[in-house]
């Protein structure tokens, strides 16, 4: 599961999730107001956060469909730098 | 002179009918709209729109034409919003032709109807393969080696928009945009979407040459009422010919959105208010760091106010 900050960066650019209401791993999150501009400053957003770069694979519309599709691919780009 | 204030109606997005469904038909300001654009069409805009198949298909493109109008007459109205200059990036040129009186409401209705039967013809019968790739965080000096790789392998493309730093969208032949995605994934660029019909390139000339001959000839354009900044270069137009030469411009010329706010804020505009269901202009840091933006969309509109009680 994902820590504190990435689901308190996360909530800031989901407009149609109200605070109280919890976010699970399959949520879409087109359907909770991700559009396309608000996944490029959520792309920078976790970069700054985390201190990662998404590349290659990590790049792909796929990554954003879901705040657990997101988080693994954060996890996966904090595993390596750690490794 | 100085200019306080610019109104921009944006480019046109996806918009799914549920999205301004209720602004289209409550409203008061958009339902007057939507009257005129019935009569002019010869049918009801709201039902066609309903049931039309395609982001782009005719009655998309006029509802979003009509509420981008509708949008910017209500900032008028509630928002304090004086415009004091207007700008229409890509398919936004023809709400501005409207908006400052070049062309009446029923023949701007017209001629956005009969653009889209036209492009439909058009792209129907001829470059079937080109489609519109549109990405992020890809700066010239990186972007640049990329797109020589592509004309080494005597591969097409354009740049039909600038968008923002490192924003872009470009034209080429369907079967290298995985190609490319790829390559832009690896310089740390985020491909957004592939968008046909495609617009903006040199290779649409005869495009240009069919809709001024079948659409755009049949209009005349007056002086506008404002000053209207070319989004293919930030030029201050100020007469009919001009913004009938932008509105062609539009076809076979790349739209450069930072020659807009570059021309903009050199005129002295702070204050930006973006009308229509915009999902881009008014939110690309170039735009929100340079002006305050007043982001007129349906959406707010037909969220109830608190009525301020008079003195």
């Amino acid at each position: 599961m994902w820590d504190d900050q990435f689901e308190q960066i996360l909530r800031t650019f989901l407009p149609f999730l109200p605070p109280q209401e919890p976010l699970t791993t399959d949520d879409e999150l087109k359907d909770l107001g991700l559009d396309s501009l608000g996944m490029v400053q959520l792309l920078g957003t976790l970069e700054d956060a985390y201190q990662v770069r998404f590349r290659d694979s990590a790049l792909t519309m796929g990554t954003f469909r879901s705040a657990g599709t997101l988080w693994e691919t954060v996890e996966g780009m904090l595993q390596r730098t750690t490794s | 002179m100085a200019y306080d204030t610019a109104l921009v109606f944006p480019g046109m997005g996806p918009v799914p009918f549920a999205d301004v469904g209720r602004f289209m038909v409550a409203h008061p300001v958009a339902r007057e709209l939507v009257a005129v654009a019935d009569d002019a069409l010869g049918y009801s805009l709201v039902d066609a729109f309903r049931c039309s198949e395609g982001d782009y298909s005719e009655a998309a493109q006029v509802a979003f034409f009509v509420n981008c109008l509708a949008s910017a007459y209500w900032a008028v109205e509630h928002l304090d919003v004086t415009p004091d200059i207007v700008a229409g990036p890509s398919f936004g040129e023809k709400a501005a032709l409207a908006y400052t009186g070049a062309l009446e409401l029923p023949d701007a209705v017209r001629l956005t109807a009969e653009i889209a039967r036209c492009l439909e013809s058009y792209f129907a019968a001829h470059h079937k393969d080109i489609v519109t790739l549109s990405f992020v965080r890809a700066p010239s000096e990186e972007l640049d080696p990329i797109l020589a790789e592509l004309d080494d392998a005597g591969e097409w493309h354009e740049i039909s928009c600038h968008i923002d730093d490192g924003f872009w969208m470009v034209s080429l032949a369907e079967h290298r945009v995985e190609w490319l995605r790829e390559r832009l994934r690896g310089i740390g660029s985020l491909p957004l979407y592939t968008m046909r019909p495609p617009m903006h390139a040199s290779v649409f000339a005869p495009l240009r040459a069919k809709a001024e001959r079948e659409v755009v000839s049949r209009y005349t354009f007056a002086d506008p009422s404002l000053p209207v900044v070319a989004d293919q270069d930030g030029r201050l137009l100020h007469t009919g010919e001009e913004l009938r030469t932008m509105l062609l411009d539009g076809f076979d010329h790349a739209m450069n959105w930072p020659s807009v706010t570059t021309a903009l804020r050199d005129a002295g505009v702070r204050r930006m208010c973006v009308a229509g269901p915009d999902s881009l202009f008014g939110r690309v840091p170039r735009t929100t760091r340079t002006f305050e933006v007043v982001a007129a969309h349906p959406r707010l509109a037909m969220t109830p106010r608190r009525r301020t009680r008079a003195a």
